[in-house]
């Protein structure tokens, strides 16, 4: 049911449990994930000059959110599994819009 | 839930938050760790406050020059403040940050200077200068933290080598600590959980203490774009991952909770159960460190030089000392006049007294002193000038006693801030006093003082411009153009710049840099050196404030003026006045070329023709009246004596020419309306103002008069006058109490409204009064020794005018020109005496209004020698051999001896210095350019770079190889249009004769107005003008409509003119970017011999010229 990494090039939108923020729970491709462990967790931001470019700035007004949204990304990579044998995830938390994906780094344990 | 709790468990919960340990960031960068820190400290200190933290420390990289403004902010919001200082420890890379203990802050600042001043080390704590000053740095507390040596050794599993660091360093300090820093970064990096529990790990099984901080330099996560603009500008690259350093946003100043879950997760990966004992550790190390502002920092104490420094044993021998100094000077006084001298001595020695300042005034006495005693001109700024004693020591040149200037505007024990004395200087000598101040009071009472540098639009939009990678030609281009505003002002100014109109701001990139600027706004970029104050301390000076060397060589401490005023150190402004240089030398000019000695600090203040001179408003050269502005006023004002010359600076400043306070006045004094009388009392207070208040010292004494308080109190209602909230409580007191004073209620309405609407504009006497004073000596010297000021003038530069302007000023006076001579020309402009040229002074125009002749200076008989220093491109050493070798025999000499290089000879050349020596031959500058081709043809010594003045055998081999006699080439000379340019070229200025002479034929043409008969134009009629641009100034306006002053200069004077804002749409790029102008405007008069133009339209005047050229030989043709 698992796919090789390479065929996963974007970051994938995901459903994610997580009651007191720290995720326990996702929902991946139909199916219920279970966390089972969390292997490490850390911050990411910066980056935000690469999406001057993007062209969608015809708005000022905009611009703090388009661009300078950089109040960061909360990583955690977890091992995870439906049924059978581990696999482990990179889930991603964008802190600004709440919003879950699951990361193309993700792999079988 | 539909679970609500019951009583008892709210009052536990309660309890709980009560008894909740607050966080304590030991570890804090403000926007004082330049390029580097992201939060100005009072919104650090602001934000702690809100999270109910008890005690906040900063610790800034590299300096402390935030730390008595953090200092002050955390006093008044009840926060405990901690300082220290973050270091680079034993190499570049490797950082340590220190804290002082309570008690232990001078040792703090004394090892901070002393890592400062080793400056070979690059600002590196080493632990060689560890030993050297172990004395200061056992009184520290030091945190070694994931970016020190110590975690990098244990990181890397060099166990014994990080035990032996700490152990090398237990003695050097109070205390050692391991800092524990968690970003969350990825992997198991520095800043990472992983990393931070492995330092915990270390700290505990080695029986290390553990500290838990963030790390901050920024305010919110937010911050991390600005961050990384100061990186990249910082670490000079441009903004790629590669570069920088921040991964994520973590490192911003984080609540108490967040402090403890982030406690939570390093200690558990570490192996713990919690976070509690890291927490627990840190807030014993932190009240190690809590600091008092009072006793610990200083804040309101004073430190003023030690009786023993003045010659005196105690403190009361300085109080007969500066009273035996004052009475001295009281013989300038007689009758009635020195005994009311004697008592107004009386009582500003009580003030001073009561004060302790004396030992200030001995000191500031003692330097002026010693400047006289050197031949530097000194002269008092400021409402110093307000002081008798100030006069009687000889610190300032304006008697105060007649000018009605009071002590109580400079000093007074109500007033709750330290008197400031400024003393104006030469500027050429400047340094010469600092040094002297140094000499005089010791390295360790003296030091210059910081001045932050913020960013403003400038800086910023090149900093981001160069993080995005943007082109620099691009930036360089908006930042020329912008003017000096806040950088959060960018984007409205370039909405409202035409000339910018054709750059491409809207582009992503763009719009993101200006965003990215108005973002840097306000933060610190730079420390640099205060521009005029030395601080007067005693010898604690070293204990209360830490000191860099700066770039000129002197100690500098790091504090601003604000700073050093809050813990108390009087400073001494020197401020270096290039007019008291130009001044000086003229005196020496004069006495070189009259043989006459001039004191002019002695001559009478009511000489009619420096009057003269000022009214016909030719006061180009002046100082502080020579602006267009200015010119303009003293057209429409006419000033006739000292006071008017007072009153006059008074008023043209941006207060009272907005709010027109100006027109009332000159209509009062010209009769044009009737003298508003408000109430006998009042009358000898405004009366030398027509009514009209115009200084603070008028506002304190209507006051005092009403009311019948002090003069010192006056002073402080008038300063509550400044503010808004504290003018109604003024107002609620005023009424009361001048009613109470017998005066009617409708008077006191009246007083009240006056004093409501012009105290804000009104300006301190004592402050113009000191300015009128070079004012007047700079129109004296212009009036009666003309060629001797202007040559002053000449080299010292010291107005607005470029030089060009200047020279024209002087053959306009009927002065010649004398052009550069090799044989001649000294380094600076040197008058000398010839016969009496053809060309007739400038006669001022007898207008209608005022039928009165005016006597003006007729300055034939003299001539200016342009000097060697101003040619474009020469060394001052290149001057020196020159100046060294002469006389020169001809050209080839020249070039074998001077040292002088190739393109300094050519340029000399192309000018005319080398016409003298060839005059007889018939020879040409053509001629003569062929003949030095040659010279440097056989020479091998060429471009004389090598320094030497050329004797070597291949010179004299060349010499010989030359033919003996030069003969014209039958080439045609330069036309004078040619020479004039090469002038232009090589020194900025048209020598030979004004540049506009070569249009004189077209302007006459076209029936342009010259400058100086555009007085006999009838007001609102339309004229041409033309001249090379002077100035341009767009002074901000109120109203935010940008208006903009050129100043044309056309070889007759000036013509001032305004272009408003329907006139720049289509000029404002021509404005600035071309220099000759034909100019359509109209006439509006304000004055007996004030006028102006208002610019309809502009044209750049060599375009005209072509036009009416092509157009001329078309006509020609046409009649052919």
């Amino acid at each position: 049911m698992f796919e090789e990494p390479a065929s996963v090039p974007n970051p994938t939108p995901v459903r994610v449990l997580a009651p007191e923020g720290e995720p326990i729970e996702f929902i991946y491709r139909g199916a219920r994930f279970h966390i089972h462990n969390i292997l490490s967790r850390w911050q990411e931001s910066g980056g935000w000059w690469n999406r001057i470019s993007d062209g969608h700035l015809h708005d000022s007004a905009h611009l703090e959110q388009s661009i300078f949204n950089d109040a960061g990304r909360a990583i955690w990579r977890v091992e995870a599994a439906p049924v059978g044998a581990l696999a482990t995830f990179e889930i991603e938390l964008d802190e600004l819009t709440g919003k879950w994906v699951i990361r193309p780094t993700s792999r079988p344990a | 839930m539909g679970y609500s709790p019951n009583i008892a468990t709210c009052l536990i919960l309660a309890s709980q938050t009560g008894i909740k340990k607050m966080f304590t960031h030991l570890h804090v960068a403000s926007g004082y760790s330049f390029k580097y820190g992201t939060a100005s400290a009072a919104d650090l200190v602001e934000r702690a406050s809100r999270y109910e933290m008890k005690t906040l420390a900063l610790t800034d990289r590299d300096g402390m020059a935030g730390a008595i403004r953090f200092v002050q902010e955390c006093e008044s919001h009840g926060i405990t403040p901690i300082l220290g200082v973050n270091l680079s420890f034993i190499q570049k890379k490797y950082r340590i940050t220190l804290l002082a203990q309570a008690g232990s802050l001078p040792a703090l600042y004394r090892l901070l200077s002393e890592v400062n001043r080793d400056s070979a080390n690059e600002k590196v704590l080493t632990f060689q200068t560890l030993e050297k000053n172990s004395l200061y740095s056992s009184q520290l507390l030091a945190m070694h933290g994931p970016d020190s040596y110590l975690a990098s050794a244990i990181a890397s599993r060099r166990t014994e080598e990080a035990l032996s660091i700490f152990a090398s360093a237990r003695d050097l300090f109070a205390d050692q600590s391991l800092e524990i820093v968690s970003h969350r970064a990825k992997g198991d990096g520095p800043f990472s959980t992983g990393h931070a529990a492995k330092l915990l790990t270390f700290a505990r099984s080695h029986d290390i203490p553990a500290v838990l901080t963030n790390a901050v330099r920024m305010l919110d996560r937010a911050d991390g774009p600005v961050a990384d603009v100061l990186d990249s500008a910082r670490l000079l690259v441009p903004l790629h991952q590669r570069h920088v350093e921040r991964t994520n946003s973590e490192a911003f100043l984080k609540s108490s909770s967040d402090m403890s879950a982030l406690s939570d997760e390093i200690s558990r990966a570490a192996g713990e159960s919690n976070g509690r004992a890291l927490l627990r550790t840190t807030s014993a190390w932190a009240e190690r460190a809590h600091l008092s502002p009072r006793r610990d920092v200083g804040i309101g104490s004073i430190h003023l030089p030690e009786p023993e420094v003045l010659g005196a044993k105690r403190h009361e021998e300085l109080g007969a000392q500066l009273r035996g100094r004052s009475e001295a000077g009281l013989h300038r006084y007689s009758g009635a006049l020195s005994v009311a001298a004697s008592q107004r001595l009386e009582e500003e020695l009580a003030t001073i007294r009561t004060l302790g300042y004396e030992s200030y005034f001995l000191a500031v006495a003692d330097i002026a002193d010693i400047a006289r005693s050197k031949g530097i001109r000194v002269a008092a700024r400021g409402s110093g000038a307000g002081s008798l004693i100030c006069y009687l020591l000889g610190i300032s040149g304006v008697e105060p006693m007649s000018q009605g200037l009071l002590m109580e505007r400079f000093c007074s024990p109500l007033r709750n801030e330290l008197p400031d004395i400024d003393i104006d200087v030469e500027s050429a000598r400047r340094l010469e006093i600092y040094d002297a101040i140094f000499e005089r009071f010791g390295p360790e009472r003296t030091a210059t003082v910081a001045m932050v540098e913020t960013y403003r639009a400038r800086h910023a939009i090149r900093d981001v411009g160069a993080a995005l990678g943007i082109s620099p030609m691009e930036i360089d281009l908006i930042a020329k153009s912008l003017p000096h505003i806040r950088a959060r002002n960018i984007s409205k100014a370039l909405e409202n710049l035409p000339e910018l109109k054709d750059l491409k701001l809207n582009t992503p990139l763009m719009k993101t840099a200006i965003h990215l600027a108005a973002r840097l706004d306000g933060l610190p970029r730079h420390l640099s050196m205060h521009p005029c104050a030395v601080l007067l301390s005693d010898a604690k000076l070293l204990d209360i404030a830490p000191t860099e060397v700066n770039a000129s060589g002197y100690t500098m401490v790091q504090f601003d003026k604000d700073d050093v005023e809050a813990i108390g150190l009087l400073k001494l402004d020197v401020l270096g006045v290039r007019m008291q240089s130009a001044i000086s030398y003229s005196l020496q000019e004069i006495e070189r070329i009259e043989g006459v000695k001039v004191d002019i600090d002695a001559i009478p203040l009511d000489d009619p023709p420096t009057f003269d001179l000022i009214k016909s408003t030719r006061t180009l050269g002046l100082f502080q009246i020579e602006s267009p502005g200015q010119r303009e006023l003293v057209g429409k004002f006419a000033p006739q004596t000292f006071t008017d010359l007072i009153i006059d600076i008074s008023l043209f400043r941006p207060g009272p020419v907005k709010s027109d306070m100006i027109t009332p006045f000159i209509n009062t004094r010209h009769g044009f309306r009737s003298k508003p009388v408000i109430h006998p009392d009042l009358d000898e207070i405004l009366r030398e103002t027509e009514g009209v208040v115009v200084f603070h010292e008028q506002v304190i004494r209507i006051i005092s008069v009403m009311t019948g308080i002090s003069l010192a109190e006056a002073d402080e209602k008038r300063r509550a006058l400044g503010t808004f909230e504290s003018q109604q409580e003024v107002c609620d007191w005023f009424y009361p109490a001048s009613i109470s004073q017998g005066y009617e209620l409708s008077l006191v309405t009246t007083v009240w409204e006056i004093l409501r609407a012009f105290a804000s504009f009104g300006f301190c006497k004592a402050h113009a009064a000191a300015f009128a004073l070079p004012t007047y000596q700079s129109a004296w010297l212009k009036s009666h020794h003309t060629a001797a000021f202007l040559a002053g003038v000449l080299t010292h530069d010291p107005g607005m005018y470029p030089r060009r302007v200047i020279l024209d000023e002087a053959r306009q006076w009927g002065i010649d020109i004398a052009p550069i001579d090799i044989n001649l020309s000294d380094r600076y402009y040197r008058v000398e005496k010839v016969a009496e040229g053809e060309r007739a002074p400038y006669k001022a125009p007898n207008t209608a209004s005022t039928g009165v002749k005016l006597s003006l200076p007729d300055a034939r008989g003299y001539a200016i020698r342009i000097g060697l220093g101003d040619l474009h491109g020469t060394s001052e050493k290149e001057i020196d051999s020159i100046l060294l070798h002469r006389p020169y025999i001809d050209l080839a000499d020249f070039v074998y001896r001077s040292g002088a290089s190739s393109p300094t000879t050519k340029a000399l050349l192309l000018i005319g210095a080398f016409d003298s020596l060839y005059k007889e031959q018939n020879l040409n500058r053509r001629d003569l350019l062929m003949h030095f081709h040659d010279l440097e043809k056989f020479s091998h010594v060429k471009s004389g770079k090598s320094g030497k003045s050329g004797k070597s055998g291949s010179s004299q081999l060349a010499l010989q190889l030359l033919p003996s006699t030069l003969e014209p080439s039958g080439l045609p000379d330069l036309t004078p249009s040619e020479r004039i340019r090469h002038e232009v070229d090589v020194t900025g200025m048209d020598i030979s004769h004004h540049m506009m002479q070569f249009y004189g034929q077209f302007l006459n043409s076209i029936g342009a107005i010259r400058s100086s008969d555009l007085i006999h134009q009838r007001s609102g009629s339309e004229v041409l003008v033309a001249g090379v641009k002077v100035a341009l100034q767009t002074p901000p306006v109120r109203s935010g409509r940008r208006v903009m002053f050129l100043t044309l200069d056309d070889g007759y004077g000036c013509n001032d003119i305004t272009f408003f804002e329907d006139a720049q749409g289509d000029h404002a790029n021509l404005l600035y970017h071309s220099w000759l102008f034909l100019v359509r405007g109209v006439v509006r008069k304000t004055g007996p011999r004030g006028i102006s133009l208002r610019a309809i339209s502009a044209w750049e005047l060599s375009d005209s010229y072509n036009q009416w050229r092509s157009l001329s030989e078309m006509k020609a043709g046409e009649l052919a």
